[in-house]
């Protein structure tokens, strides 16, 4: 049942020594005796080798690190210097959370904010612009183009195709346009399709907003 | 002097891209400018059939760039005019079997023997569109009043500048003024403020079209047709001419358009 096309543990090279990546799926067990058969085959090649375990697959567990630890030791005298984390902290958290008898958490607010967009063409169709915070168009948002902000969506121009404005769930955010006349308009989880035969060109700024459970239209 | 390549595309399918090559060419050809024009539909070949010169193809584009024939091999000489030509498209290959670097070097080549290359675009965006617009300087996007044409085109105009092609001029095929007085078309000025790219110029549609290219004769050689003419003033246009957009009954709307373009 082994005999897949991944083996347990993979030992690859790199600038500075070894890269030890064992399996996500494989069981603990099976890792332990399959490194240790290629460290007895192989204990002269690896001999003194500095290894970095590689546990951006698979989910960090201390009692692991130390038993992979020990084995290397024993087994070739190869030193683990390195142990490389993939984006899922849980495992290192709760560990230590552990050790230290006190829960952790990390602060997600700490990351660099995010700079506004700012678009110096028109949106054409099948184009899409995102935003982590506010979107700047100067220029028309042109049907089948879209625009999405995690703030508010200002528009120097007609807006004329989607616009998705406090895509988080911000029901605060809004969306600002010379022109409002979309296919659709989103603002956090709320869809509002334009009235039929409404063209009002006003030629001054409009502002749709979140009023009580409705997307409204307002003329500044 | 080197001649300039002109790609003609629209996005969507049946606004008349092939229609328009042939008529311009031949406007072009009866000025005295020597054009090419190359349809670059793999798979899909109509040009030589608008032309009526299908009975004459020996040797097609994908021989030409596959170096089975020489470029000279491949150029049909018009019945009527002797400064025209056409490379045609192979009809039973696909649109793989031609490389954008490959379309890049043919119309290299020929921009240095022609004053004119215009090239048909298949409809679509996907490889064949990549392939027709590698070689050209600038773009005419064709539209008809429809709206799903517009959308097209606009995607289109957003591909095109995505590839630095920004010389983009926009015809817009098929108008019928009497629907567009009526309310029930969208008028040439709607289409030019929302594609926000320069009007070459506007062609009425007319039942003339179609008689000609079940024909095989280039609407431009009918004197009396007024969609023929729009063609020959879009070719004075593209020649760098300054004339007027279509002196069409109203003035007044007209001069708004042209007032937008020249701003």
């Amino acid at each position: 049942m082994q005999e897949n096309t991944t083996p347990p543990v993979q030992i690859k090279a790199i600038r500075d020594g070894f890269l030890l990546v064992p399996s996500p799926v494989a069981s603990f067990q099976t890792i332990m005796e399959f490194l240790s058969q290629r460290l007895t085959e192989s204990h002269h090649f690896l001999k003194r080798a500095r290894m970095t375990l590689d546990l951006r697959q698979r989910p960090f567990r201390a009692e692991e690190v130390r038993e992979l630890r020990r084995l290397l030791l024993e087994k070739a005298d190869v030193e683990l210097v390195q142990v490389r984390l993939g984006e899922d902290l849980r495992g290192l958290l709760s560990w230590a959370a552990e050790q230290l008898a006190v829960t952790l958490s990390v602060d997600q607010a700490h990351q660099p904010e995010a700079q506004p967009v700012v678009v110096r063409t028109t949106c054409r169709s099948g184009s899409r612009f995102e935003s982590e915070a506010d979107c700047f168009i100067l220029g028309d948002v042109n049907p089948g183009a879209e625009v999405l902000a995690v703030g508010d969506i200002i528009v120097f121009g007609n807006l004329r195709g989607i616009a998705h404005a406090g895509t988080r769930g911000d029901r605060s955010a809004r969306i600002w346009a010379l022109s409002i006349e979309p296919n659709q308009i989103r603002i956090a989880d709320l869809v509002a399709v334009p009235p039929k035969g409404s063209r009002r060109g006003s030629g001054r700024f409009e502002v749709a907003e979140v009023q009580g459970e409705m997307i409204q239209v307002t003329t500044l | 002097m080197a001649g300039k390549s002109i790609v003609v595309t629209s996005g969507k399918g049946g606004v008349g891209k092939t229609t328009t090559v042939a008529n311009i060419g031949t406007a072009l050809a009866q000025k005295g400018h020597s054009v090419v024009m190359i349809d670059a539909d793999i798979g899909l070949r109509n040009l030589d059939i608008i032309m009526g010169l299908e009975n004459r193809i020996v040797y097609n584009l994908v021989d030409v760039i596959e170096g089975k024939c020489r470029t000279q091999q491949a150029l049909i000489r018009d019945r009527k005019l002797t400064k025209l030509c056409m490379i045609p498209a192979a009809q039973t290959r696909e649109k793989d079997a031609v490389q954008p670097e490959q379309m890049k070097d043919l119309c290299a080549d020929l921009t240095n023997d022609f004053d004119f290359v215009l090239i048909d675009c298949p409809a679509g965006i996907e490889r064949g569109f990549k392939n027709a617009i590698a070689g050209a300087h600038s773009a005419l996007v064709v539209t008809t009043p429809e709206v799903s044409a517009i959308r097209d085109a606009d995607r289109v105009v957003g591909l095109l500048e995505a590839n630095l092609l920004n010389d983009i001029h926009l015809i817009i095929n098929r108008v019928n003024q009497k629907m567009v007085k009526k309310g029930d078309m969208m008028s040439t000025a709607d289409i030019v403020t929302l594609l926000s790219i320069p009007l070459l110029g506007v062609v009425p549609e007319s039942e003339e079209v179609v008689i000609s290219t079940n024909r095989g004769v280039p609407l431009v050689h009918d004197r009396g047709s007024k969609a023929g003419r729009a063609f020959q003033r879009i070719a004075a246009r593209l020649n760098g001419e300054d004339l007027p957009i279509e002196d069409e009954q109203h003035e007044g709307f007209f001069g708004r358009v042209k007032r937008f373009i020249l701003s």
